[in-house]
């Protein structure tokens, strides 16, 4: 059950019962008695019980106003605050009071609640006194309870003059409120009543509501990312490949209809990995405006214009101006970012659909869910749970559409869960603006004209499912938004104010503050501008302007508050660090809704901030803001409100803007949209002004409207120079202040040419080694030498083995990988058929189970031994050295027959193996023994009399049957390790780089014993980084080896680096190269990346920032592939992720691949590169690279969901 | 097979290992606490504990919490109880839209569990990977500063 508000109710289960009294409205103002309870608004229910229940169309979106209602209705009925239950949003039961926008819940929309509750308790009081035979005005109401006001003890509850009534009201249109001097509920603070639940995990939010069968669903959207306007849209979709997701369990439904395209399955990973899975193929569609230059994006886009204002002669005024100040000024698309990435559950039922949703709008939602399924609104129901903090209009309604298709399409009760990148692809974005000013200042140093417009590419962003299924058109609609608060609030003599409506560019709708936010930009960064051309103090000449006595008295009190200091020019006060600080002053009336519209709360800024002219990083270190709301229902929510508002528009500012391919979206996690930090956040000093006696306005939005002016004339303030476009990011501030002479640091030197590496790692030379191939093949192959099968015996019994040979036949199996090797993702251990990637085509592994019909059950152990030492099957046949014989040739007798003994007393799986898919001429076997000649010899290991034990057992584990060289040695040509100095001196496996082992490791703290020994014991090295790749499962089925052949493993490899001197202080020197690395966080090579980095990699690898997690926390700063003379490793660790199953303690670490493009990539790698291996040249053609990678994902990327 | 302990509680869960933990919690064991908000490890609106320590569950399978005790938001204390943390949160109003106060409490709770006195700096640090859209990071951290108090007297 809902913890706030239960569901499923409908208006006749609530007033058609004896014990209430319901205040209610009909719609066609009939007589509300006779009606049917379905058609009425019912606005406040009283129950014999003495509780209060009010409803309201509107919902609580994070903002409080559940509380601040409540409080309304608490007031005017006289009853304790705990006894009123707000319903908000629920189709069934609450009224329509349209959209929950514009910040009009308490400012307009409450009216009609109080009035119900103050007519309800004025009803029960009558009631009362006709049955005490008293007049009403003798009685007074405490709690519930009618008493007199003097000499009388009797008393009667609401409960109790309820009991067996059945009361309905029509909301009158006058009705006596109390007046503002008796309030004791209203214009106290009121502890919050949803926190309790959402503190202890309550069912509260839309995402966290199940029923009973319920499926889950995912959609896979369409590649024109959070574009919802053109030819193309909803008619994209050439076909889907269902093959591609035959193989996913539990699958339900693929459900497909114009472009729109829903996956319903019983669990939901199943649901997502069929998203991921599905192939579908699409048709091209044009590339989109080139929004990285938005000023000429917005330029271009056609418009009409839309006269706002035009007062004087705006044209003579500025002809005859002494000073022109003509400007632009540009907003960035920016996304509502809710953290919940949106979610809804639907159900059919008995001929109606029940959705629960976190839709800011629930009767539009009801409307826009009828026409998707052709059913009438009156069999719809739409319940509003709460849900993530949305401050506009996120994914929520078209994710509840989205679950409506499913469940209709199943017949069953669908949840539909939107990814991370869905909802920051294809929420509808608050839109970006331009703004232009052409003002004209006369000698006196006034403004005597105003010549303003604004370009806003507006959209209603309909909900996706109708776009996509073709319910409702895809040509672009003009709505007109960008008005808001375009008229600012300066009195000047001559004034033009021209809105220029345009179609969307990107998905938008409104997000707070919308269209006001910008204009205010201009408006407020303009009059600071003029101020100090005209030579006056910011505040001093608004005040010139400022016509509103409140608003000037906010503008003068805050003034006051914030100790303003009076100033003609900028201050650019520099501190002992160079740092230069500023405060600037910005004031905004919020005027919102269809224009004219009216205003919300009045409200101001003074912000201080820090700029640091070597780096360009703008710091907001106070904001002192000062609010008129009225009368405060809730005082310190209210302030909570302004709280949110100060900090979410500081990150807006500072931060925040959508980025775009010429394909769309591109920031599609948090790392492509960082938001402002805890550590970043501002202290904020809150001024309210006390105004009980006014009406209460709007306080949801006000506080964000002065923000970005705020924030550019203090940055004006600490060092001279204007900025006009958001967000005001180190690098964009940098350049401004190069530009102008301000900043303190060189131009960057051009990066350095990649060197020249040290020896290029060999392409495989495949038509070389064709021709070698070819040549031998001409000699004739049946001159080559075949060797004889060795007879099949029958199947040893295994009880012959002591268990303790078993088990260390175990632990060599492991150490050889042999489970790793001939084992399939879910698949039987040991049954073969794993496919090994090799540039003369794929091999398959084969089953080396004791059964004697496909696997090695009737294997001698001659013939066992022969194919470990060279390579050559039971029959004869010649193996491919994508089995490692050249290195298991090494191992001892004694060895070989523990692993023997293991694997003859494995269960014998029927399972036959695969064909070889190697291209002519490596598919000649007989070839093999040619090779062999060349590149094999056949002998155990011979330990070197000259070196201690320790090490000759540790050579015998790595060379052996450890086999490392077999992905750390380079191969030539003909696919034969390299030898000599190229022994292990780095090589690549199934896409991977596998560094060099020896001295030519780039690892930039060389590695030493101890190191070898963590990293192969636990996976990780603090001094290297965490295995990854082929590497993870190698680590993994390490663990069963003891741990002094660990230690004689890592004695061996230490031995190689001829450089390595044992580290004294390890931990020293990590900290040495993470404190310098620490110092190259600023002034990034690649400021894209730097972004890329804060909000998607630090969490887990900055050092010393951020909480302990589960897990390591690898530094960079020493890691092995980001040191590496290829960005391979590194991207790959990208793009795959890195998870090793067994090794769950070292935690994991994502895939990047959905939410980061190429582009993106090679961002984030020279990032990385540059800031964290500096003394590196920086990676070449990053961009083909990656192209490369995630054109040919890793077997790992598939091996690493295997279950273990 | 999987076998984890879930608020005290042994579970075998007689799912594959590749199971997403955060799925497993949310769906199998219908525990609202953890919420999705990423499923990359960056907002930390999953968090759990994971033997103690903060974890981010939406990036963890079964597989990698196997044998290990995992706490959520709903079992920090006992029945109806609330953990001072919990506690705190509510009396400072420590959320506006609440989508991420799962995962500034279970936090706080790994923070002030390793160290009960962090000063102001550590506080906003051990915070600083998780995400809040609303604004409430001054009374989120009025929040830890009252939990570090009521957990001191």
């Amino acid at each position: 059950m809902n913890d706030l508000q239960d569901y499923g109710k409908s208006r006749s289960d609530l007033i058609d019962r004896d014990g209430t009294l319901a205040i209610v409205r009909a719609a066609d103002g009939s007589d509300v008695v006779a009606a049917d309870a379905e058609r009425l608004d019912l606005f406040v229910l009283v129950d014999a019980a003495g509780s209060i229940t009010a409803f309201h169309g509107h919902v609580d979106m994070g903002t409080g106003i559940r509380t601040a209602l409540a409080q309304i209705v608490a007031e005017e009925l006289d009853v304790a605050f705990s006894r009123v239950r707000m319903v908000l949003g629920d189709t069934s039961v609450t009224p329509d009071f349209g959209p929950t926008i514009a910040s009009e819940t308490i400012q307009v929309t409450s009216a009609p609640l109080r009035r119900a509750a103050a007519q309800a308790r004025i009803y029960l009081v009558a009631m009362a006194a006709e049955r005490l035979g008293v007049k009403a005005e003798d009685l007074v109401v405490h709690d519930g309870l009618v008493g007199f006001r003097a000499g009388d003890n009797r008393s009667i509850s609401y409960g109790e003059l309820l009991e067996g009534e059945r009361i309905r009201l029509a909301l009158a249109d006058h009705v006596e409120t109390k007046p503002v001097a008796d309030y004791k509920i209203v214009g106290q603070s009121q502890p919050r009543v949803d926190l309790d639940a959402k503190a202890s995990g309550g069912l509260v939010y839309v995402h966290d509501m199940r029923v009973p069968g319920m499926l889950h669903g995912r959609v896979v959207r369409p590649p024109y990312g959070g574009i919802d306007a053109g030819d193309f849209v909803g008619t994209s979709l050439i076909s889907v490949d269902e093959s591609s997701i035959a193989h996913v369990q539990g699958l339900v439904a693929l459900v497909i209809e114009g472009d729109f395209i829903g996956i319903v399955a019983e669990r939901e990973e199943q649901a997502e990995e069929a998203m991921r899975c599905l192939r579908a193929e699409w048709k091209p569609h044009p590339a989109m405006a080139d929004l990285r230059d938005l000023e000429a994006a917005l330029m271009a886009n056609p418009s009409t214009s839309r006269l706002l204002l035009d007062k004087g002669d705006v044209d003579a005024a500025l002809a005859s101006a002494r000073t022109r100040i003509t400007r632009n000024y540009v907003w960035p698309y920016q996304l509502h970012g809710s953290i919940g990435p949106s979610a809804a559950l639907a159900q059919f039922e008995n001929g109606r659909v029940r959705v629960w949703s976190g839709t800011q709008n629930p009767v539009p939602m009801r409307a826009d869910l009828a026409l998707l399924l052709g059913i009438p609104e009156s069999v719809v129901d739409v319940v509003r749970m709460e849900a993530a903090g949305c401050y506009g209009r996120n994914g929520a309604d078209d994710v509840t559409a989205d679950a409506a298709l499913l469940s209709r399409a199943v017949g069953k009760p669908v949840r539909v869960q939107l990814t991370r990148d869905q909802e920051h692809v294809w929420e509808p974005k608050g839109a970006a603006q331009l703004m232009s000013v052409d003002g004209g200042i006369d000698e006196g140093g006034d403004v005597t004209a105003y010549d303003f417009s604004c370009r806003y590419p507006s959209n209603a962003a309909p909900s996706l499912a109708l776009l996509l299924t073709g319910r409702v058109s895809n040509k672009a609609a003009v709505i007109q938004m960008g008005d808001r608060t375009a008229i600012g609030p300066y009195e000047y003599a001559n004034h033009r104010v021209v809105c220029h409506d345009m179609a969307p560019i990107a998905r938008a709708a409104w997000l707070r503050g919308v269209s006001a936010m910008p204009n205010t930009f201009a408006h407020e960064s303009f009059i600071d501008e003029a101020a100090f051309v005209a030579g006056v103090d910011p505040v001093e000449y608004r005040l010139r302007y400022l016509k509103d006595p409140r608003a000037s008295e906010l503008v003068r009190q805050l003034a006051q508050r914030a100790d303003w200091e009076p100033h003609t020019t900028p201050r650019m006060e520099r501190d002992e660090n160079g740092v230069l600080h500023g405060r600037g002053f910005a004031y905004a009336l919020y005027v919102h809704s269809k224009f004219p519209g009216y205003g919300a709360a009045w409200s101001a800024w003074v912000a201080d901030v820090a700029v640091d002219p070597s780096t360009g990083d703008v710091s907001v270190t106070k904001v002192t803001v000062g609010q008129d709301s009225g009368l405060m229902i809730n005082p310190d929510g209210v302030k909570h409100q302004i709280h949110g508002n100060v900090i979410q528009s500081v990150s807006r500012v500072t931060r925040e803007e959508v980025t775009f391919s010429e394909i769309g979206v591109t920031s599609r996690d948090w790392g492509g949209y960082p938001l402002l930090t805890m550590p970043e956040m501002p202290s904020i000093d809150v001024m309210m002004v006390p105004r009980p006696n006014e009406d209460p306005l709007g306080v949801g939005e006000s506080a964000s409207v002065p923000s970005a002016a705020a924030i550019a004339n203090a940055i004006y303030d600490a060092t001279g120079v204007r900025f006009r476009e958001l967000p005001f990011t180190p690098d964009r501030i940098l350049k401004g202040l190069r530009e102008a002479g301000v900043a303190t640091a060189p131009e960057p030197a051009p990066l350095a040419p990649p060197a020249a590496r040290s020896r290029p790692k060999k392409p495989w030379l495949i038509p070389l080694a064709a021709a070698a191939f070819g040549a031998i093949g001409s000699l004739g192959v049946q001159t080559l030498p075949i060797r004889s099968a060795i007879s099949p015996i029958a199947r040893p019994d295994a009880s012959l083995y002591s268990a303790q040979t078993i088990a260390r036949g175990q632990a060599l199996a492991k150490l050889g990988a042999c489970f790793t090797c001939h084992t399939v993702d879910d698949g039987i251990p040991l049954a073969g058929g794993r496919a090994i990637e090799t540039p003369f085509g794929n091999v398959f592994s084969t089953n080396i189970t004791p059964d004697v019909a496909t696997g090695i059950g009737g294997w001698s152990f001659e013939a066992f031994a022969r194919a470990m030492r060279e390579g050559v099957h039971q029959d004869g046949k010649h193996l491919y050295p994508a089995f490692p014989y050249t290195s298991f040739a090494r191992t001892s007798d004694s060895d070989l027959h523990a692993l023997y003994a293991f694997l003859m007393a494995q269960r014998a799986v029927a399972q036959a193996n695969k064909g070889n898919e190697l291209r002519f001429p490596f598919s000649m076997r007989p070839l093999m023994a040619l090779w062999n000649t060349m590149f094999h010899k056949a002998t155990t290991f011979a330990a070197d009399p000259a070196r201690s034990t320790l090490w000759n057992r540790g050579a015998y584990l790595v060379e052996g049957l450890g086999h490392c060289s077999a992905c750390h040695s380079p191969r030539n040509a003909l696919g034969a390790e390299e030898t000599g100095q190229f022994h292990l001196a780095g090589g690549m496996v199934d896409g991977w780089a596998a560094p060099a082992l020896n001295a030519r490791s780039r690892a930039p703290i060389a590695w030493d014993e101890k190191a070898f020994y963590d990293y192969l014991r636990t996976g990780f090295s603090p001094a290297h980084g965490a295995a990854a790749g082929p590497m993870g499962p190698v680590v993994a089925e390490l663990k069963d080896l003891p741990d002094d052949d660990i230690r004689a493993m890592a004695h061996y490899l230490a031995s190689l680096n001829s450089q390595t001197v044992p580290s004294t202080d390890t931990a020293a020197a990590i900290a040495k190269f993470d404190a310098q690395a620490a110092t190259r966080a600023r002034m990034p090579a690649s400021y894209a990346g730097a972004r890329i980095f804060d909000g998607a990699c630090a969490v887990c690898h900055e050092q010393g920032r951020g909480p302990m997690l589960f897990g390591v926390k690898p530094s960079l700063a020493v890691n092995t592939a980001v040191h590496a003379d290829e960005a391979d490793t590194l991207v790959r660790v990208i793009l795959e992720g890195i998870r090793v199953p067994g090794l769950g303690e070292l935690g994991v670490m994502p895939s990047f691949q959905h939410h980061l493009d190429d582009a993106q990539i090679a961002e984030l790698a020279t990032y990385i590169r540059a800031r964290f291996a500096p003394d590196r040249a920086a990676w070449a053609d990053l961009s083909g690279t990656i192209g490369k990678i995630r054109a040919r994902p890793s077997l790992d990327s598939a091996r690493a969901r295997a279950d273990h | 097979m999987q076998e984890l302990v879930v608020n005290g509680v042994t579970r075998q869960t007689g799912l594959p290992g590749r199971t997403p933990l955060l799925a497993y919690l949310r769906n199998d064991l219908e525990l609202n606490g953890p919420k999705y908000g990423c499923g990359l490890a960056e907002c930390g609106s999953c968090t759990v504990l994971v033997d103690g320590v903060a974890a981010r569950a939406c990036v963890l399978t079964l597989a990698d919490v196997q044998g290990r005790a995992i706490v959520t938001l709903e079992g920090l204390a006992p029945g109806s109880q609330m953990h001072p943390v919990q506690a705190a949160f509510i009396k400072e109003a420590g959320a506006q839209c609440g989508y991420c106060l799962n995962g500034m409490i279970m936090t706080a709770v790994a923070l002030l569990n390793e160290k009960p006195e962090p000063d102001d700096a550590e506080i906003r640090e051990a915070l600083r990977y998780n995400l809040c859209r609303c604004g409430a990071h001054i009374e989120i951290f009025n929040s830890v500063k009252r939990a570090i108090a009521d957990m001191r007297s």
